[in-house]
């Protein structure tokens, strides 16, 4: 019955009185209805002073004292408004949100706008869950500012951005204001790739074929680089002899065999006893591994099947294909 | 993080420091004019380490060094003032915890421990002062105070000390409509909740129930204020400003006292008959810590004072039962034409003849003398003129450092020094009085009192206190004659800052002649001067519950009449149209915010034309002088509205269009 009565109350204080919302598209303007505010302990402590000094007015018959006092609590009230305006009709926006690997820390990029004429000084950021925001930023009148908040990136699949929490004591330090943010953003989440990393499969197609390893051995001369080129392949004898500055050009090494033979990443050729997750690690840690070494792959996983190529964008979808695999409505 | 922004931020913490320092200065520098020396070095030098600390960037002072520097300290308070207890002593403690917390300064709860403190000490400031310029001096402190609390709220940027400053008065400006409304509408009590310490009220001067040489004229030098007064009508002339308050008929050969009332005594029956309209004035009373009122002769008998019960005597004195401790205002009324107990019999009026035996033998035969000189029948007055004429033909002086007189005190007066201030005149002369037959008293008080020709209001000094006699025949009743005035009747006829020479230091002289002359620049700036400080006592310092009840009713008079009254119901009415034919207006949002968004053009000169489409009146507006921003706004709020209105669909809901647009609005503002 209590947690009923619990659960009650916490969704009555979210939903109604936070109003907190599931993300919306675009720029989210900070209404003053999505501010809240309520007196920091200081401001407590202020209002126990306040009634203090009262009495001593009173007491003594102090005009000055009724005057000072007035004035202070007034001063207090000015502060709340000014606080709460701190926030309010400040302009949010998600920015870039680039992939990562799991275990590592998701980086959220939001940008903060200001169209109004006042600055706004020391907005606190942090996502709800982490509790008291730990990043401060300023916003100056008509200017626009970025905060990148890091959530950590536990498992592969796609990260939906935490809640944010702006909180403001601006100017005075009597009052807290504060509202939510659900930024419409999500990061992609790779698997992690297996450690210690385990070779390449080496007895590809290519060795069948009786070309040997899928190796660099066959060192077949140099050409002009062109772009893409991994640096370990580049011919610094060469550089050297003609540098670039005097006219010369950047030469690459060219190895026979490697666009022969074909390195095949293929999920289904792991062994069967491997559990999922080991087996999209390994596929990760050889992904990077190739992309590491320039060779060109082919990449097998469900109905994926990608290359061979090696590059940024080839890269970029397998990992996907990792990442997203077997998690159903994600894309 | 860089050395260099790490050296950015030390500056920083170093400059909001010796701000908060430089605003706790302000706030003990009053204290320093009535603490004890040692403590204002104390608190001096306390902030001087502090702020030495911070330059130097050096660690703060252990705990185990702190501890005992704050127990001597309250040991040498103890020492200071022989208690613990009381105002002074608070005030001095608290002086110090604020010097001392600075050195004790951590996180950021103690800035605020701090910031409350002050806050608390400035209030103590106005035990001891609440002129004009303590409030100034106080509105200067507390912008720097609230600036220095802002300053620690700032995080990474920080505007300029200016910049600052100016948040601070905005802040102040926000609040200062709420303020001076709570200042007016809020409640008041008549403190005190309750008893305040002894020293409470120390340090006032006024009357006291009996006089000796000197008690007067060491009166006459304190510049303070007794009570201003506010006539209905004309002010009377400044010979009719007699302002009774004590009368003393008992003489021990050197000090006047009251006579005492015996117990059981009935009371008499005063006999007074008042001609004329009686003037009416209302009075403000600086608190005396006395029970004598002071009230132009001759008051009438209907006098209240709020909050007070009052008593009166058969002298026709009026007092308190309870010493007044703070400032009251209250109405009375004066006859100054009136005769008070004519035709009593004499036999009742004999105790104002007892003189003390064996004292002033010379006076005794003078006063035989002029006794012999005039006829047994004749008038009273001539008698008292025999001895006025003597003060004013004999080369007596009038002056505010008489000499000191032996045990025959009048003897001494009248043969020897011949110099004295209104009360060896008005002793002399009623002990003289009382020798030939004639029941006398003296009666102190004040005379005159200087009038602001800017706000009309009389303002009567404790250097205004003076003494006079009277003298009682069967037909004429109980006369007031002022010895004084046969020997320096400027004294009576102006007042006393004019009537006594006073030394001017430094070839000075002609200043003080300027300030003298009423017509002077300087004496109309010191008039409104004191106009000023005159409301300000009476509307800031002096609000009481009395004066706001009065406010407030006078406000509400005001709106009681019936024009003002009609005035505010039709625009009450008028505001209530205009609401209902906002609320009836269609509730499309959607137009609604296009129409907000034309009148905010038409502000700028650009009011959308009836036969404008938004797609003409963009580029009309394109023309406009405004920043790219509020172009860009602009030309996306009309496109937006074109498509949501022609339906020519955009990607968005339209509830988010209209919610982009209700952003879009104040940014086309």
């Amino acid at each position: 019955m209590a947690g009923v009565l619990h659960a009650l109350y916490k969704k009555g204080r979210d939903q109604w009185l936070f109003q907190l919302r599931d993300s919306e598209p675009g720029t989210v303007t900070l209404t003053m209805r999505r501010v809240f505010i309520v007196p920091t302990r200081a401001g407590m402590m202020f209002a126990v002073l306040l009634l203090v000094m009262l009495v001593g007015a009173l007491n003594y018959n102090l005009g000055l004292g009724f005057a000072l006092t007035f004035f202070a609590g007034a001063c207090a009230v000015a502060d709340m408004v000014l606080t709460a305006r701190n926030l309010a009709l400040l302009q949010l926006a998600p920015g870039r949100a680039p992939p990562v690997f799991a275990g590592e820390e998701a980086q959220f990029d939001l940008y903060l706008r200001n169209r109004s004429r006042r600055d706004r000084y020391a907005v606190w950021l942090g996502f709800q869950a982490d509790g008291e925001p730990r990043q401060a930023v300023d916003v100056v009148a008509g200017g626009d500012s970025a905060v990148s908040l890091s959530a950590p990136a536990r498992q592969r699949g796609w990260l939906v951005a935490p809640r944010v929490r702006l909180v403001t004591r601006f100017p005075l330090g009597l009052f807290k204001a504060w509202s939510y943010w659900q930024p419409d953003a999500r990061v992609l989440v790779y698997p992690a790739p297996e450690w210690p990393a385990v070779a390449l499969p080496s007895s590809g197609a290519a060795s069948e074929d009786g070309h040997g390893t899928v190796g660099l051995d066959n060192f077949a001369g140099i050409r002009p680089y062109q772009a893409g080129d991994p640096m370990r392949h580049l011919a610094w004898r060469q550089i050297a002899r003609h540098d670039p500055a005097l006219g010369g050009q950047l030469v690459t090494k060219h190895f026979e065999g490697g666009a022969v033979a074909e390195l095949a990443l293929d999920f289904a050729a792991l062994p069967l006893q491997m559990d999922l997750e080991q087996k999209l690690s390994r596929m990760t840690g050889w992904v990077m591994e190739a992309e590491q070494r320039a060779l060109p792959y082919r990449f097998r996983l469900a109905q994926h099947d990608y290359g061979p190529a090696h590059g940024e964008a080839h890269r970029a979808a397998c990992l996907q294909a990792l990442a997203l695999f077997g998690l159903d409505g994600q894309r | 993080m860089s050395s260099a922004r790490l050296a950015l931020r030390l500056t920083r913490d170093k400059s909001d420091t010796l701000l908060l320092l430089a605003a706790s200065l302000m706030v003990l520098a009053p204290h320093f004019a009535h603490l004890p020396l040692w403590i204002s070095a104390l608190a001096c030098a306390t902030l001087l380490w502090r702020a030495a600390i911070t330059w130097l960037g050096k660690r703060m002072p252990p705990t185990w060094l702190l501890v005992p520097i704050a127990v001597a300290a309250m040991a040498g308070v103890y020492r200071s003032y022989h208690t613990l207890l009381g105002r002074e002593v608070g005030v001095a403690m608290l002086v110090l915890l604020l010097a001392f917390k600075l050195l004790e300064m951590h996180a950021r709860r103690d800035l605020f421990v701090v910031t409350f403190l002050s806050f608390f000490v400035l209030l103590t400031n106005f035990l001891y002062s609440q002129s004009m310029p303590t409030a100034l001096w106080t509105v200067l402190t507390l912008l720097v105070l609230l600036t220095a609390q802002q300053s620690f709220q700032y995080t990474s940027l920080v505007p300029t000390l200016a910049h600052r400053l100016r948040i601070t008065l905005k802040v102040g400006a926000l609040a200062a409509p709420l303020a001076l409304l709570l200042f007016v509408a809020f409640p008041r009590i008549q403190g005190p909740l309750w008893g305040l310490p002894g020293d409470a009220n120390s340090a006032r001067s006024g009357l006291n129930d009996s006089m000796a040489p000197g008690t007067l004229s060491s009166l006459a030098q304190s510049d303070d204020i007794a009570f201003r007064v506010r006539f209905a009508g004309a002010v009377p002339a400044q010979q009719q400003l007699y302002w009774r308050s004590i009368v003393l008929g008992d003489y021990d050969g050197r000090t006047w006292t009251r006579v005492p009332r015996k117990r059981g005594l009935q009371r008499l029956e005063v006999a007074i008959h008042a001609r004329g309209a009686p003037v009416r004035y209302e009075t403000t009373m600086e608190p005396s810590n006395t029970r004598w009122l002071a009230l132009l002769e001759l008051a009438a008998p209907d006098l209240s004072v709020p909050g007070f019960r009052l008593r009166d005597s058969d002298e026709m004195e009026q007092f308190t039962t309870e010493p007044v401790t703070h400032r009251v205002r209250y109405d009375a009324a004066a006859y100054l034409d009136y005769t008070l107990q004519a035709g009593e019999s004499p036999q009742r009026m004999m105790h104002w003849l007892e003189l003390p035996a064996g004292f002033n033998p010379r006076t005794l035969a003078l006063a035989q003398r002029l006794r012999a000189a005039t006829p047994a029948d004749a008038p009273v007055q001539q008698l008292s003129n025999a001895v006025l004429t003597r003060f004013r033909t004999q080369d007596y002086r009038y002056t505010l450092e008489p000499p000191l007189t032996g045990a025959n005190a009048v003897d001494d007066f009248l043969f020897t020094t011949r110099a004295g201030f209104c009360e060896h005149y008005a002793g002399a002369y009623v002990v003289l009085m009382r020798a030939m037959g004639v029941p006398a008293r003296v009666v102190t008080g004040y005379q005159g009192g200087e009038r602001n020709p800017v706000d009309g209001y009389l303002t009567v000094r404790q250097s205004d206190a003076h003494a006079w006699a009277e003298i009682w025949s069967q037909q004429g009743g109980w006369q007031r004659v002022d010895p004084t005035a046969a020997v320096a009747p400027e004294r009576v006829e102006r007042n006393l800052a004019r009537a006594l020479p006073r030394p001017a230091p430094f070839g000075l002289a002609p200043l003080l002649d300027l300030q003298n002359n009423p017509d002077s620049w300087l004496a109309q700036l010191r008039f409104a001067y004191a106009a000023l400080n005159n409301s300000w006592n009476q509307w800031v310092l002096d609000y009481n519950p009395d004066r706001q009840r009065s406010f407030l009713e006078e406000l509400s008079s005001m709106f009681g009449h019936w024009r003002t009254a009609l005035g505010a119901v039709l625009v009450a009415v008028l505001l209530a149209v205009l609401r209902w034919q906002r609320a009836r207006r269609p509730v499309d949002a959607l137009e609604a915010l296009y129409a907000a968004f034309c009148r905010q053009q038409l502000r700028h000169g650009y009011g959308r034309a009836p036969s404008e489409g938004p797609r003409s009146y963009a580029a009309r507006l394109r023309t406009m002088p405004a920043s790219t921003e509020k172009h860009a706004a602009m030309e996306q709020f009309l496109h937006l509205y074109g498509m949501l209105k022609y339906g020519a669909g955009g990607t968005e809901s339209r509830s988010a269009s209209l919610a982009t647009l209700t952003t879009l609005l104040p940014l086309c503002r």
